[in-house]
């Protein structure tokens, strides 16, 4: 990359994305309105099932790496769909720009917004419900953010090849990957009562991995002898495989006429 | 002197559906603009213009052929080539919830401008385009000709050599289309920038164009100036003159910018390369012969009268 021409770029898209979130109400919802209900059902949930404090916190991590996650991949995954919703696809294409100006420029925005809501969740998780979020220290806490920023940069990505072939029609997708995802990392439950089949499944997404890892300083067990070897190196595989699957839309939606079509 | 915009046998199809047969729109289309020209390509809806502009504007790759812009292949070089090349379109499409300084500062950071220059270069865009009152609006509020200014405006962030304009007037109402024509016309001249525009719109071409194409079904059917394709065709404007007792003995054919005409009774019509031009100048030839007029009728050539001759 060139500097600072490809600083101005990135920051053409973390601009816009920052923009967008800040005139839409809904944006504000998605940092406090829905993160605040999640933490609050699940945790009033605990409480009714008079749950021990262990597993109380286990369900809460599930519940704080969800909506963290949710919110990180969404300006990633909206990058694109601003402009298609705009159509104005052909316009962002027009300029000499690359991929990875838009990976980094909505992706910065949703490492904020996602490390905002984590640090709610977090929050209101040890004021209302006891929960010792600071236990695993301050690398145990990096390492599980990071992770769940790799995985919402995957989902993310995921989403980008998505728009890029089938335009608004993938809109559902932004919502329903992370979804999928999180169902089958074992985000309420350990992967260990998933049904056989599902459980391999499990065991090929990251997010499991670093799930494991947090979960492993209040006391349950590692189902992985190298549980962050296996998160991290899954997660570098996949996003160089989604920015090569991003990468390969594209070249195909400029021979299939999709930049055009979706700016109509 | 290289030209502008070299195409050669440029063909296109697309798949219709997902299984469906593939449609022909662009056909072994050859295309040669000199520098610092405004050309305007020509036909009905679904003739191929806006795919033929969209591969040289390198949003769209080319099935078979070779195009190259600024002396860059559309294909190959296209990261280069769209640092010198820009494009507007009818119908301006922005996004909704950013107001127009946003926008062309959102627009002026992907072509790499930061800084001063960026907030420069987007004051001399709001003040060109009179868009200053306007820069803090939201691109939903703006009327129709706004929009179109504004995308005139982005067309023009990163300086280019050379403007991809895909039908800028329609839609818009009249004294706002010859207002982005004369827009359009200052450009060229001041900044000597080469512009190949599409429009359906003959009149259009004709004030701007110094040389026109006509697609027509994805082929490349004509091109040359606007008077030469007149003149090949035989093409003009019909004026009809009627007479209160018989047509005025003048050699009609001799009239200035009469390309033919036909006596007939109490009536002659002519047809002329431009009868705004002519009318007066005929009128007066025939007040001299004291034959007196009792009705005019014009009727200006159109852009189907002579896509109709060109293609049958």
């Amino acid at each position: 990359m060139r500097l600072p021409t490809d600083f101005y770029k990135i920051l053409a898209f973390a601009t816009r994305s920052a923009l967008v979130n800040r005139r839409n109400v809904f944006a504000i919802f998605e940092m406090l309105f829905w993160p605040g209900v999640a933490i609050f059902s699940v945790g009033l949930l605990t409480r009714f099932l008079k749950l021990d404090p262990e597993t109380v916190t286990f369900i809460l991590i599930g519940a704080v790496s969800m909506n963290t996650i949710q919110i990180a991949q969404l300006d990633l995954s909206y990058a694109l769909l601003y402009s298609v919703w705009a159509k104005s696809l052909k316009h962002e294409f027009m300029a000499p720009i690359k991929l990875a100006h838009i990976l980094v420029g909505a992706g910065t925005v949703g490492l904020i917004r996602g490390f905002v809501v984590f640090v709610i969740m977090g929050f209101l998780s040890m004021w209302l419900f006891d929960m010792d979020l600071a236990r695993p220290g301050v690398q145990g806490l990096l390492i599980f953010l990071t992770g769940m920023f790799l995985n919402a940069a995957i989902i993310g990505a995921l989403v980008l090849a998505l728009v890029l072939r089938f335009g608004q029609r993938a809109e559902v997708a932004a919502w329903a990957f992370s979804y999928l995802m999180l169902l089958l990392c074992g985000l309420y439950y350990p992967v260990s009562i998933l049904p056989l089949g599902i459980r391999e499944l499990a065991q090929i997404i990251p997010l499991t991995y670093f799930l494991e890892y947090f979960r492993h300083f209040y006391g349950f067990p590692l189902m992985s002898s190298h549980p962050l070897l296996y998160g991290f190196s899954q997660s570098v595989v996949y996003l160089g495989l989604c920015y090569a699957l991003v990468q390969y839309t594209l070249k195909s939606a400029l021979q299939r006429g999709t930049l055009l079509r979706l700016s109509e | 002197m290289q030209p502008a915009i070299f195409a050669a046998g440029i063909g296109k199809s697309f798949r219709t559906g997902f299984f469906g047969p593939r449609k022909q729109v662009l056909q072994e289309v050859d295309l040669e603009v000199g520098p610092g020209s405004i050309f305007g390509i020509l036909g009905p809806n679904g003739a191929g213009k806006t795919t033929f502009i969209s591969i040289l504007a390198t949003l769209l790759r080319p099935d078979a052929g070779q195009a190259r812009v600024l002396g860059l292949d559309v294909v190959k070089d296209a990261d280069r080539l769209r640092e010198r090349v820009n494009l507007a379109a009818s119908g301006a499409h922005f996004l909704w919830c950013l107001t127009v300084e946003e926008n062309l500062k959102f627009y002026g950071r992907l072509y790499g401008l930061g800084g001063k220059a960026l907030a420069t270069k987007v004051g001399e865009l709001l003040d060109l385009f009179e868009l200053q009152p306007h820069r803090r609006v939201t691109f939903e509020r703006l009327s129709t000709g706004l929009k179109q200014r504004l995308a005139l405006a982005k067309a023009l962030i990163n300086t280019p050599e050379l403007l991809f304009l895909d039908e800028p007037t329609t839609g818009l109402d009249p004294e706002m289309a010859q207002h982005i024509r004369g827009e359009i016309q200052r450009l060229n001249r001041d900044a000597g920038l080469t512009i190949l525009l599409t429009t359906h719109n003959m009149r259009e071409a004709e004030s701007l164009c110094g040389e026109v194409a006509f697609l027509k079904e994805g082929r490349l059917v004509a091109r040359g100036t606007m008077p030469e394709l007149q003149e090949r065709l035989g093409l003009g404007d019909r004026l009809s003159l009627f007479f209160k007792d018989g047509p005025a003995p003048l050699d009609y054919g001799r009239l200035p910018g009469v390309l033919t005409y036909k006596a007939e009774n109490n009536r002659v019509d002519l047809m002329v390369d431009r009868a705004e031009k002519r009318l007066a100048a005929i009128l007066e030839e025939v007040s001299q012969t004291q034959s007196k007029v009792i009705q005019v009728q014009l009727k200006e050539v159109d852009l189907a009268e002579i896509y109709h001759e060109i293609t049958h």
